[in-house]
């Protein structure tokens, strides 16, 4: 319909306030969203507890968002196919809206941004859940997630990380951690283990009793910082598993001892060391170190995120740049106490980390700690680690 | 918030732009924001003639100058519109190597390197580097020679286009994921990543060039960008321009072997703050040398997680965001390139390529002084 240059109308008067449009001044404190990833072996049970969650009347609203929808075609719910808007004949997003209200989602592109766009398209969701593909690594992936919470992506709802799950089979999960192969040596269940901060040993009514406390006491030795929780057809508690701020900076609960001594070597040729403070479990290569450590004065808190990020960011000890990259640390957690009274928490994945201050009132129920404690996750963890940091904790 | 009018829109505009709230009454019913002319003039001398197609219910508008806005009923948060057609895809001559994005825009070598650490350069290599930049440079200092007011960004990018050519090098930014011209500009409340189009500088405009007038050359990336003012412009114009130039710059004299990118907002955000603006977090500086785009990631607000540490020979850039008011946050046009505001105002951007020297660093892309960003 064209318009005649005699048709041209007269110009109207405006409140252009109306056209002005809605801006957000930042996000308020604990307005984003928490995303939770979630791995696992195939069979170890992670399908059954996503369906769980999509199916239960459990009052969460999650999103879901998985690779593809693989065996959720029996679940009741209605389906929704979104377009991408570059290409319409390719289906990049698709959509079921299950009965209990929450959504599941596949998307091809499971990055921050795209699993942000997706969370301004579908509107308001307690929380996020990742699922990864088998033998993926979430450690990556929550590295991501860590430092995409910092960026605020144009008008979307924000997310942070809330913390890493791993469904561990309790039938096969001991043998998977022995044999798994991987190219650098650290096999792929060790490291989902190792990345994560909750693990759910499941189908445990189906191996004898004492085996599932060796598998519980391997996991232990690899991750002492994770909570491990032993469950049967993936039945959990879902506040055990989402909003467990596990990256958050603030106190978290003791850790797990290494278990020394009450166990019984079984190799002829075992010559490792079963002196307090080594684990035993040095399956290839991973193992977990945890140290004590004392009241610091800010320039030890200083010369401690030195070391830190040496061995993070260099893989090697700051004293020892001979052999680099022997040193791989996974996953860290700390708190530290500082002279001045304040409370100092230290969270890092792969080579992201953050020592930060603990801000306003110490939650009571864990209380503040007498002392501080610093475990890393990771390969290479010899004595010479847990010397060097010694020597600069004196 | 509370825009008290919009500026006229005509481009043929004889009164200056004069804010007023008039508006296009077909617009108005139609949900297209921002048709503001100062008066009937105005108004008939850009007539529109509404096309509407079919039923995808899309209404585009041409001018009687055949250019169209393509996203007519997009919330715009500020006064500056895209102005299509863009011009054809421009060519680059045979001879000149090419990055590995220039035939189907995925830049394959950047995913392959990602995970690893920053590049530490030769003394060859960062010698390549030295000649990369100073021809950066030197093609962004011509193109900002031609601004002024009625000049249109595609003219710009033709300008960028050839000198770079001419250099028998390739305009980086050339269909980088995608992205449809040799260089980008972004006008006042846009922050970044600005397409080249056929909308004139308007005097009171600030325009920022990214000559990211990125030369690929003998296989190596320069990046820099300054923002410039068109004829006279606002008392606040000035300030954001000046407050990113200092950011910037502060943030230089940090970086020596061992300091750490992290460190590095922790001096630009105070400056901003202290000259009420904000830091864009969005976007980041980034190691560049055979990758345009690489380790390290270099945030420019205070309180960052960056990984690394500055060892000689390593080459970055910083290129700080600076937003007028406290309004970090921003907001994508539907062309999923151009960044803006989410108030509609200003912003400014200086970047610089970067050499950690034993010592100390080196700008690789320096220029001349900018008299006008000191008092």
């Amino acid at each position: 319909m064209l318009a005649e240059e005699d048709d041209v109308p007269s110009l109207i008067e405006t409140d252009a306030t109306a056209t002005a449009p809605e801006v957000k001044t930042g996000i308020a404190a604990g307005s984003t969203v928490p995303l939770t990833i979630i791995c696992g072996f195939l069979g170890a049970g992670k399908s059954t507890l996503v369906k769980r969650i999509l199916t239960e009347r459990h009052g969460y609203r999650i999103a879901v968002i998985m690779n593809e929808f693989g065996d959720t075609a029996d679940i009741e719910a209605k389906t929704i196919n979104v377009s991408s808007a570059d290409d319409p004949t390719a289906q990049s997003e698709e959509f079921l809206e299950l009965a209990n209200g929450c959504l599941c989602c596949s998307i091809k592109d499971s990055g921050a941004a795209a699993i942000e766009r997706l969370m301004q398209r579908k509107g308001a969701f307690d929380h996020i859940l990742l699922e990864t593909t088998g033998l993926a690594d979430p450690g990556p992936i929550a590295s991501m997630f860590w430092q995409n919470e910092e960026f605020a992506m144009g008008l979307g709802r924000d997310i942070h990380l809330d913390g890493v799950v791993c469904v561990v089979d309790a039938v096969f999960g001991r043998k998977q951690m022995e044999e798994d192969h991987a190219a650098d040596g650290i096999g792929e269940s060790l490291r989902q283990i190792a990345g994560s901060d909750v693990i759910l040993l499941n189908k445990v009514d189906i191996p004898p009793p004492e085996e599932v406390e060796v598998t519980e006491g391997m996991i232990r030795g690899v991750n002492p910082a994770a909570s491990i929780f032993r469950t049967v057809r993936g039945q959990i508690d879902l506040k055990l598993i989402l909003g467990i701020d596990a990256y958050a900076a603030k106190p978290f609960a003791k850790l797990s001892e290494p278990e020394t001594g009450s166990h019984t070597c079984d190799d002829q040729h075992c010559g490792h060391n079963h002196e307090r403070g080594l684990t035993h479990y040095e399956m290839r290569g991973i193992t977990s170190l945890q140290i004590d450590c004392p009241t610091l004065t800010a320039s030890q808190l200083s010369r401690l995120d030195e070391w830190i990020r040496t061995i993070l960011w260099e893989n090697h000890l700051p004293e020892d740049e001979s052999n680099p990259n022997i040193l791989e640390i996974l996953r860290c957690k700390g708190v530290f106490v500082v002279g001045d009274g304040k409370l100092y928490i230290l969270q890092g994945v792969r080579n992201m980390y953050e020592i930060a201050e603990v801000e306003g009132a110490v939650d009571s129920a864990t209380g503040v700690p007498d002392a501080g404690k610093l475990v890393l996750i990771g390969k290479g963890l010899d004595e010479h680690v847990r010397r060097s940091l010694q020597v600069l904790l004196e | 918030m509370s825009a008290a009018a919009v500026s006229c829109q005509s481009s043929t505009c004889p009164n200056g732009h004069p804010p007023s709230r008039l508006e296009c009454p077909t617009c108005h019913k139609l949900g297209i924001q921002g048709s503001f002319f100062c008066g009937q003039e105005c108004f008939k001398a850009n007539c529109r003639i509404n096309v509407v197609f079919g039923p995808s219910t899309v209404v585009l508008m041409l001018l009687l100058d055949g250019t169209f806005n393509p996203f007519g009923a997009h919330r715009f948060t500020g006064t500056v519109r895209p102005v299509y057609p863009l011009s054809p895809k421009r060519e680059v001559p045979a001879h000149i190597t090419r990055p590995d994005y220039a035939e189907d825009g995925i830049p394959t070598s950047e995913s392959r390197k990602a995970g690893q650490p920053p590049r530490v350069l030769s003394p060859e290599e960062q010698e390549k580097m030295r000649t990369v930049c100073r021809l950066s440079r030197e093609v962004l200092d011509i193109a900002a020679s031609h601004i002024r007011p009625g000049i249109t960004t595609d003219e710009i990018d033709a300008i960028v286009h050839n000198a770079t050519i001419e250099r028998n090098a390739y305009p980086s930014p050339l269909n980088y994921r995608g992205f449809p011209k040799s260089v980008c500009t972004s006008v006042n409340e846009v922050i970044c990543h600005g397409i080249p189009d056929k909308r004139k500088l308007q005097e009171g405009d600030i325009v920022n060039i990214a000559a990211d007038v990125s030369l690929y050359y003998d296989g190596y990336h320069g990046d820099l960008n300054e923002t410039y003012p068109v004829g006279r412009v606002d008392d606040d114009v000035k300030k954001v321009m000046r407050t990113a130039h200092q950011c910037l710059h502060e943030a230089i004299k940090l970086c020596k072997p061992g300091a750490l990118f992290r460190d590095l907002g922790k001096t630009i955000e105070p400056i901003a703050r202290a000259n009420g603006c904000a830091v864009v977090r969005t976007y980041c500086g980034h190691g560049i040398n055979d990758l345009f785009h690489g380790a390290p990631n270099v945030p420019h607000y205070a309180k960052n997680r960056a990984v690394g540490t500055m060892k000689p020979g390593m080459t970055f850039t910083i290129e700080p965001m600076i937003n007028l008011g406290h309004n970090w946050d921003l907001d994508h046009w539907p062309d999923d390139w151009t960044a803006v505001t989410v108030d509609g105002k200003p912003s400014a951007q200086f970047e610089e390529t970067l050499l950690i020297t034993e010592t100390g660093v080196e700008i690789l892309t320096a220029g001349k002084r900018r008299d006008d960003l000191y008092s």
